[in-house]
């Protein structure tokens, strides 16, 4: 069990890592905009750290917290790419790094957050996101593809994510000490201080 | 009780809805000037390129890219040793220039042509003469890439194999379905690319998409408590809509313009890349089934029937649309 | 444990060598700033020496340090990053990190058994020095979130490596070993306090 957890982890490390690999807009070309919006968060590093980081702290507190995130999510990332396109592009760097702050810290502190503020927090990480991702879109791409694409792997990514995060940390009476559980925090502690360099290169003159 | 029919009502609506709005990316056949480019080899590897058909913006702005090892400066084409075998991409195709037309005339050898659309900007030129290591890998790299792209881009094809999954589930007797559908429509396919059998093409489209609203019905049966046809002999269900499924592929495969001398190749790559599309389909569902059950999120009762609805209604929604196009020519 | 480490250890390395060349060929400036970022905290000497040593001293002390540092330690450092990169100056700089060496070079030799909030406080202070110095050295050009991934990364890393050369404590040949890699460590310390003094004077 320990060795089958362990590989689930590394292979989901693995899928983000080769998404990264692969070209939007190659894809785009021979696959359409459905897939377009598939691929084009995961080549983003903003979205692989935000998104991991949000599956992960909810899939530790819990399914019957996390699981509403499976329709909130992808739901938010719809709403964010239409305000996205009414309102335009705005840069998203710095609340980018804010969230990843906000989320590694509560990972970090093991905190148990409410079902609400996950939820708000997830909502927020997907507005963000949404809109980051309709920001630069060719005007002859199809909008609709584009969203449909962007939203199924929004729901599958943070399912996922959060499964995966269930099984290798278990249950909740795992004791704050268990290498899984530091793990874990270990990652939140990490995210943290990424979103916090990267507040700062936002913020330098 | 009574607002059950009104329920199933305002779900059908909601689905045909999303149906419409699932419309197909129509290929906008616009009249647009086409152009038609002429490779004579002039010596082994060595070809004089010339347009004879100039297109519209004009021959020194198309962007035409030709296989790495092809040394290209019109109207020479050198490819030295390894011949002209690789991709020819023409990348600025747009809204100006819809079609190029490549012919390429070697020595000995039937002369060639190969169409760049907008839809399809890569062609694969796999040389004339007896096939070298070069023509088969260009080959496999080619038929294996159509072969997923396909399956990807076949959202009829993908909706048959998660209602086969929604009716067997997980484990052995998934394996055992999908090996038959597998089978199913690899013989067909081969049956057809080889001219064993001939289908028209419209019908048989149409076929398909009543073939997935037959899943949708199982699947409704199955929730009903009914033990359906699907549920009992899943294998044999499986099968004989994959023969139905392949000849479709075969009929896409032939819209690729395949090489008679290269069939059985170009046969076996093709369908190698279907699976692999098929395969890695059917994990994601199976990984996300079970990441529903991890997290205790499963379609409350009052959804169940949702998803049978949906494949139903998007089915019969392809079904009606394919078959005004069996009568009307669109 | 010592068949389980080489499959995550290795799948790990070839995905991280098969990105790397994908990564470097469309987006400049995203492998630019994973590259230097990971580089970064390798490349200087003093720097590493310094990572290492408050992994093994971790180690040393057992819990709750062992699990509390790789947790806040990263986040430490990103703080003296953010001073380092709004350039908010912080006195000798140079000499602090040599001090930083030496210290726990010596902690670690001497087998150095603080409370821990008076470790984690040295610590602490030494990790936004460190900080510091990495955020006040940053390429401009280069993506900030992927420098700040590959920078957060490395010195995890190396954080983790001092925990597991740590954990050779248990046994006593170990036990020794590291006591004698802590002096090197100081060893090397006091040579770069010498270089950073004298181009103080």
């Amino acid at each position: 069990m320990k060795l089958n957890s362990t590989r689930l982890v590394i292979a989901t490390a693995m899928l983000l890592a080769g998404g990264n690999a692969a070209e939007a807009h190659i894809v785009a070309a021979r696959l359409g905009d459905f897939y377009m919006g598939v691929v084009h968060p995961l080549t983003d590093l903003q979205d692989v750290v935000l998104w991991t980081a949000t599956g992960v702290l909810a899939g530790t507190l819990g399914a019957a917290k996390g699981r509403w995130l499976i329709a909130l999510f992808p739901l938010g990332l719809l709403v964010g790419l239409l305000l996205g396109q009414v309102f335009g592009a705005a840069s998203t760097q710095l609340a980018d790094a804010a969230m990843m702050l906000a989320i590694g810290l509560l990972l970090a502190a093991a905190a148990q957050v409410p079902t609400v503020l996950l939820c708000a927090m997830a909502f927020a990480v997907a507005v963000i996101r949404g809109a980051a991702n309709g920001a630069d879109l060719a005007p002859e791409t199809d909008r609709l593809l584009f969203a449909a694409g962007l939203t199924c792997v929004g729901y599958a990514a943070i399912t996922l994510t959060m499964a995966l995060t269930a099984v290798f940390k278990r249950t909740n009476s795992d004791s704050a000490t268990s290498w899984r559980a530091i793990a874990v925090r270990a990652l939140g502690g990490w995210i943290a201080a990424i979103g916090l360099m990267m507040a700062s290169l936002a913020l330098a003159p | 009780m009574r607002a059950i029919p009104y329920l199933r009502l305002a779900l059908l609506a909601l689905m045909l809805a999303l149906a419409v709005l699932m419309r197909p990316s129509a290929l906008s056949a616009h009249e647009a000037a086409m152009g038609v480019l002429e490779f004579r080899e002039v010596r082994p590897g060595a070809f004089v390129g010339r347009w004879s058909i100039e297109p519209s913006i004009g021959a020194s702005r198309v962007d035409l890219r030709v296989p790495p090892h092809c040394f290209l400066r019109l109207p020479e084409m050198n490819c030295g040793a390894k011949g002209l075998v690789g991709p020819i991409t023409i990348t600025n195709l747009g809204s100006n220039m819809s079609v190029v037309l490549i012919k390429v005339i070697p020595i000995e050898g039937e002369p060639r042509s190969y169409t760049i659309s907008t839809a399809n900007p890569v062609v694969s030129v796999l040389g004339t003469g007896a096939p070298t290591l070069e023509v088969w890998l260009e080959l496999a790299r080619t038929y294996v890439n159509y072969g997923i792209d396909h399956i990807l881009l076949g959202a009829d094809h993908l909706l048959f194999v998660l209602g086969l999954i929604w009716i067997v589930g997980s484990g052995w007797r998934l394996v055992k379905t999908i090996t038959a559908f597998t089978i199913g429509h690899s013989a067909s396919l081969a049956a057809a690319a080889f001219g064993l059998i001939g289908v028209p093409e419209r019908p048989l489209n149409a076929c398909i998409a009543l073939s997935i609203a037959f899943v949708g019905v199982e699947i409704v049966k199955q929730q009903r408590g009914e033990i359906g046809l699907t549920a009992r002999y899943p294998w044999i269900v499986a099968f004989s809509f994959g023969l139905v499924h392949g000849i479709g592929f075969a009929s896409a495969l032939a819209g690729l313009g395949l090489e008679r001398r290269l069939l059985p190749a170009a046969l076996l790559f093709f369908n190698i890349g279907v699976e692999i599309g098929q395969l890695a389909f059917v994990l994601l569902v199976l990984a996300l089934i079970w990441a529903h059950r991890r997290l205790g999120a499963v379609v409350p009762r009052w959804g169940e029937a949702l998803p049978a609805y949906l494949i139903g209604s998007v089915s019969m929604f392809w079904f009606f649309g394919r078959l005004a196009r069996v009568f009307v020519v669109i | 444990m010592s068949l389980r480490l080489p499959l995550p250890l290795t799948t790990a390395i070839v995905s991280f060598a098969l990105t790397q060349p994908a990564l470097a060929h469309e987006q400049a400036g995203v492998a630019g700033g994973l590259v230097s970022g990971l580089l970064h905290p390798v490349t200087g000497i003093d720097h590493l020496i310094a990572m290492v040593a408050v992994g093994i001293w971790g180690a040393q002390l057992g819990a709750p340090a062992i699990w509390i540092l790789p947790i806040t330690f990263p986040l430490v450092m990103a703080i003296g990053g953010v001073l380092g990169v709004l350039h908010v100056p912080l006195p000798m700089p140079e000499v602090m990190i040599a001090v930083s060496a030496v210290i726990l070079g010596v902690a670690v030799a001497a087998r150095l058994r603080l409370p821990f909030a008076a470790a984690a406080l040295v610590v602490a202070v030494f990790a936004i020095f460190h900080g510091h110095a990495h955020g006040a050295e940053l390429p401009r050009a280069a993506n900030a979130l992927a420098y700040g991934v590959g920078f957060v990364t490395a010195t995890g890393l190396l954080h983790l490596c001092g925990i597991a050369i740590g954990t050779l404590t248990r046994w006593p040949a170990g036990e020794r070993l590291i006591q004698g890699l802590g002096a090197g460590i100081a060893a090397i310390g006091c040579y770069f306090l010498a270089q950073g003094v004298g181009a103080f004077a």
